[in-house]
């Protein structure tokens, strides 16, 4: 028996002239927290509607526990839960009222209900809160709010579209431990962010979009494998003379060198004891330097690598 | 499910400030505003009522005395005399108690406070008396045995060619269709609700809409509570809005005020029905949506007359179809056909067409709004 939960089979969708999901296809299977990762306007969000059969599209299969999905799906829409980018509650309900309205549209038994809704609440740490409007929360609160409302019902998929846009780090952390246990629970999850900090640490496997294409897949170490980079040592040193500088950049492993702003910069691929090599030169000629530093491949190295464009380039 | 949609969709209309605001506070203000505004000009202006007026006898004057007492006896009577001294007529003239002091002796002269109708009205009656009684005064010295005829036709009442044939019982006060028109305006006013019911059921309109769409309620069973959540909330304003006109302001809706509240929750649920219309129509955000809301429906109570008293009248003479569909003057006309017609005929037949655009509404609200996936959101 197959575990695929979602199978997106060559999704196109254009707006006008601009194709928003040029082919994209994907497969996620159960218990998997699934990350697309990209940079804002990547289609990680139409994507998601188009999953949920909120958006036409003009070519491509969409598949969600083995059936199609179509917007009367409700036997599928029943065993998903929607975490919107855009926090959507109603104004007028306290929060235990919001949860209790959204859950209600999934389980009818007012007892399991009830229970669903505390069990939720107490999920998000939203006990001390339950008779607050959502007017009254915070930040990082309402966005727990959003969280609750969809997942009381205890859902088997969870597509949570940036949950933590403008949250504070102290929601944020609780917010991606949650996740985390929803998982551990049994959950398959779906995760977009343009954060790749937070995909790297909660998401098993990952996709990553630019331009409404699939770029690369897979676990974030497959991912890293993927590209020639494996170290960056950065070294502050302000005068570097020109021999000295080419004896780095001949040393084994090294494949690219730059020193701008008083920083050296030294990309490596592959070896071992590089941040030695490169000091043994840098003592040997009598220079004095700064703070040293060593960073592993970052999925941002990933993105740069592959697209020619660091993700944080494109968020700014 | 359907009760679940229905019960929160009245908490948190209930909990809307706005609403409560523009469907409940504002009509109580503004119905305020036009008691005090024109409650009392019509009693002043066009109602008849009796005059109060003190008579101090400097002399004995007979005739006038019969005179007066003739005009009392009347079923409404043009005027009230007290007779009592100088002293405590200027007392009541001060105290307001009387419009003016008729002083009677050889010669009658009149003395007032202000200038205004009534005291108007009490001049000319005292210089009509002091001219018929020089008259009389003169043929009976000129021609004694003429005075049976002269005093016949100085007192014979005014043949009149033209008779009075009113078209109803009901109130003929020109002011009450400022109500009338604040009660469409409030019915009306129920689009708002209306309006909400698509912003949460469209997922390319609202965050809210697009949770609704994910979740395995049925669209039409979801909008179907929406809407008769919005058509109990605007039930209760509708109710809310005629008990305050009728029993705390005491606007005189005639003896059919049991039929207005029908007549007022109907229009309520054509506005609803309006709104729900409208909310669906273009593709557009909920503040832009309410912005075109809003100024329809100032536009439209507008084109009834609320502003401009005779606009109605206007629109009648030149584009007189626009009364026919303008849910505002249609609400408004209603209440007009029920207090001012002896039957039932225009009352009901306002009602029927009010139905049948209210059906239209919906069933144009359900179609546009019966999508379930978009080209963009």
């Amino acid at each position: 028996m197959s575990n695929t939960v979602v199978k997106i089979k060559d999704l196109v969708k254009r707006y006008g002239d601009l194709i928003a999901l040029d082919h994209f296809s994907l497969e996620i299977e159960q218990g998997e927290i699934f990350g697309l990762l990209g940079p804002n306007g990547s289609g990680k969000t139409t994507t998601i509607n188009c999953l949920l059969s909120l958006l036409s599209f003009d070519k491509g299969d969409i598949e969600i526990f083995g059936k199609k999905m179509t917007p009367v799906s409700y036997d599928i829409k029943k065993e998903i839960g929607i975490i919107m980018q855009n926090v959507a509650v109603f104004e007028e309900l306290t929060v235990y009222e919001n949860i209790d309205y959204f859950c209600g549209l999934y389980i009818t038994d007012k007892a399991k209900r009830r229970a669903c809704v505390e069990e939720a609440i107490k999920f998000v740490g939203l006990e001390d809160f339950r008779r607050f409007y959502p007017k009254k929360l915070s930040g990082g609160l309402l966005r727990r709010l959003n969280i609750a409302c969809g997942i009381a019902h205890k859902p088997k998929l969870i597509i949570l579209d940036e949950p933590t846009v403008a949250v504070d780090p102290q929601s944020r952390n609780r917010i991606l431990e949650g996740i985390q246990q929803l998982n551990r629970d049994g959950a398959t999850v779906i995760y977009t962010s343009h954060y790749m900090e937070e995909v790297e640490q909660i998401c098993t496997r990952i996709a990553i979009m630019d331009k409404g294409r699939k770029v690369a897949e897979g676990t974030k170490d497959e991912l890293k494998r993927m590209i020639k980079n494996t170290e960056t040592i950065t070294i502050e040193i302000l005068e570097l003379p020109e021999k000295v500088y080419g004896e780095i950049s001949s040393l084994p492993h090294v494949y690219d060198t730059s020193h701008s702003d008083g920083k050296l910069s030294v990309y490596c691929s592959g070896g071992k004891h590089n941040l030695t090599r490169v000091l043994d030169v840098l003592q040997k000629n009598e220079l004095g330097f700064g703070r040293v530093y060593t960073e592993l491949p970052t999925l941002n190295d990933v993105f740069l690598e592959i697209t020619g464009t660091a993700l944080r380039d494109k968020e700014d | 499910m359907f009760l679940h949609i229905l019960k929160y969709e009245l908490k948190n209309g209930l909990r809307n400030k706005d609403l409560i605001i523009w469907l409940i506070l504002f009509p109580i203000v503004l119905g305020t505003f036009f008691k005090i505004a024109f409650g009392s000009v019509y009693e002043k202006t066009e109602k008849f009522s009796t005059i109060p007026v003190a008579v101090v006898e400097t002399a004995e004057n007979q005739a006038f005395r019969q005179v007066l007492e003739s005009i009392e006896s009347a079923d409404e009577p043009f005027l009230s005399a007290s007779f009592v001294n100088k002293e405590k007529a200027e007392k009541m003239l001060d105290d307001g108690d009387v419009e003016g002091i008729i002083f009677s002796g050889d010669k009658l002269s009149l003395t007032v406070k202000e200038k205004g109708i009534q005291e108007t009205m009490l001049s000319a009656f005292v210089k009509q008396y002091s001219v018929r009684e020089k008259i009389a005064t003169d043929a009976l010295t000129a021609a004694p045995e003429k005075a049976q005829e002269v005093i016949a036709a100085l007192t014979g009442e005014t043949v009149s060619s033209c008779r009075e044939i009113p078209l109803t019982q009901g109130n003929p006060d020109i002011y009450i269709q400022y109500f009338y028109n604040l009660i469409a305006m409030v019915a009306l006013f129920g689009c708002m609700t209306g309006m909400h019911i698509t912003i949460t059921n469209q997922a390319d309109l609202s965050a809210l809409g697009a949770r609704n769409n994910c979740s395995p309620a049925h669209k039409s069973l979801s909008v179907l509570a929406g809407f008769a959540g919005s058509c109990v909330l605007q039930t209760i304003c509708m109710v809310i809005c005629v008990t305050f006109l009728a029993f705390v302001l005491r606007v005189d809706f005639g003896d059919r005020l049991p039929l207005v509240y029908p007549a007022a929750i109907l229009g309520g649920i054509l506005g609803v029905a309006f709104g729900f219309f409208v909310g669906s129509l273009a593709r557009v955000g909920e503040k832009a949506k309410t912005a075109i809301l809003m100024t329809t429906t100032m536009l439209l109570c507008f084109f009834s007359g609320l502003m401009i008293g005779n606009m109605k009248a206007f629109v009648a003479e030149k584009v007189p179809w626009l009364n026919e569909i303008n849910p505002a003057a249609l609400t408004s006309d209603c209440f007009y056909c029920l207090n001012l017609y002896e039957d039932y005929d225009r009352f009901i037949s306002k009602l029927i067409t009010m139905a049948v655009i209210t059906v239209i509404f919906i069933f144009l609200g359900f179609i546009t709004s019966r999508r379930k996936k978009y080209a963009s959101i």
